[in-house]
């Protein structure tokens, strides 16, 4: 899962999957953008089948790779 | 820390006849040696900022050779025509008015909105109901990037508003940028027509936080209140002799169908604030110093000062122009 979320990552920022470390900070360090946040969200939607609430919306669950994991692991724990 | 105290009078102007002449004596100067037109066109909506623009062009080129432009189109308030007659009159302008609704139909502009908008909230009917797309306050407190919302009023008065996807996102304001696009084709005629300038109204945060249109409301010759503040822009309103009704009058988008202002739909703070957090942000005071100065907290005043870092990040594209150094 990790590694999907990074090469989508790569792919939609164009930046080589090697330069992001699972505790980059993708907002602060200007990878993530507004547009890249709603990507990842229908990504997360259509690719993984976990649907991002509002009240999900927040830098703990987004603002690094290992932050993404971890909000899909709790996420997929509550629907099993 | 920097030299000057942080105070919430410090971008209160000082001298407020002396901006003004400064301002006027380049816009001539541009407008008539650099660009070598014979005046100035200016779009004029009924709110602050085209307001003051079209006062600056007057004193600038004399009311002879300056053309008010109002260019309404179906979802426009009903009071900016009536605002920017008594403009035009009060500064004794020539004025025309361009309907762009046909174009916008043409262009398929309300209709792409539309379609959009229906994606996220099946029950949205466009003959009836009214929409607006905003950002929610709670993004301004924390330090992730914005996502939008549309929200749409029914004819019954209620409201139900829906996060927008990245596609309906995208094609709502792609859509909506046709309003912009086509105002900004309607002053280059007139602008061509009379061998004039196109006098852009955007005010320093909407030339550096991207709340413009490139192309649309960004395309123009020369912005002369580019570089003031809102505060500014008020101050130089009350000089310049603006119409009361037009400063009290509350800044709003004017483009979606339901009311919406600037505050609610980009800024998510009032513009007294705002001015004050981009001035102490420009000029390099700490976050305590503007906590200080504000009696703000200083954790808040720093999460601010990363969204005004992001914000000018994100929005650089809108402020390139093509690039062809190749």
């Amino acid at each position: 899962m990790k590694d999907q979320i990074k090469t989508f990552i790569s792919e939609i920022t164009f930046i080589e999957k090697e330069t992001i470390a699972d505790d980059t900070l993708l907002f602060e360090e200007g990878i993530f953008d507004s547009m890249g946040l709603l990507s990842l969200i229908t990504f997360l939607d259509e690719e993984l089948g976990v649907k991002t609430e509002d009240s999900d919306l927040n830098e703990e669950n987004f603002q690094s790779i290992n932050s993404i994991v971890a909000f899909l692991e709790r996420k997929k724990s509550l629907v099993n | 820390m920097s030299e000057q105290k942080f105070t919430k009078e410090i971008i209160r102007l000082s001298d407020t006849q002396n901006t003004i002449d400064s301002i006027v004596a380049k816009l001539k100067e541009d407008v008539i040696k650099v660009l070598r037109r014979r005046g100035g066109v200016v779009g004029i909506s009924g709110g602050i900022d085209s307001s003051v623009t079209l006062a600056l062009a007057v004193k600038a080129f004399g009311a002879k050779n300056v053309l008010g432009v109002m260019l309404p189109e179906k979802d426009s308030s009903d009071d900016s025509k009536a605002l920017a007659l008594k403009l035009a009159d009060k500064f004794g302008v020539r004025v025309v008015e361009e309907n762009i609704s046909g174009a916008l139909e043409g262009f398929g502009c309300y209709q792409r909105r539309d379609e959009a908008v229906k994606r996220v909230i099946p029950e949205y009917n466009p003959q009836t109901d009214k929409m607006k797309i905003g950002i929610p306050v709670e993004f301004l407190n924390s330090n992730m990037p914005p996502v939008f919302y549309v929200t749409v009023i029914f004819a019954d008065g209620t409201e139900k508003s829906e996060r927008l996807p990245m596609n309906e996102y995208l094609q709502i304001v792609a859509a909506s940028n046709f309003k912009q696009r086509s105002r900004m084709s309607m002053l280059y005629y007139h602008a061509e027509a009379l061998h004039y300038a196109v006098i852009g109204t955007p005010n320093k945060h909407e030339v550096q936080q991207g709340f413009f249109v490139k192309y649309g409301d960004g395309g123009a010759d020369v912005m002369p209140i580019g570089n003031l503040f809102k505060t500014q822009v008020y101050e130089l309103a009350r000089e310049l002799g603006v119409p009361q009704e037009i400063i009290d009058r509350t800044p709003t988008t004017d483009t979606y169908t339901a009311e919406q202002t600037q505050e609610e739909f980009f800024y998510q703070m009032p513009f007294e604030t705002m001015d004050l957090l981009w001035y102490g942000w420009e000029n390099g005071f700490s976050p305590e110093e503007v906590a200080m100065g504000m009696e703000k907290d200083e954790q808040e005043i720093s999460r601010i000062f990363k969204n005004f870092e992001r914000k000018k990040k994100t929005t650089d594209y809108l402020r390139m122009p093509p690039i062809h150094n190749y």
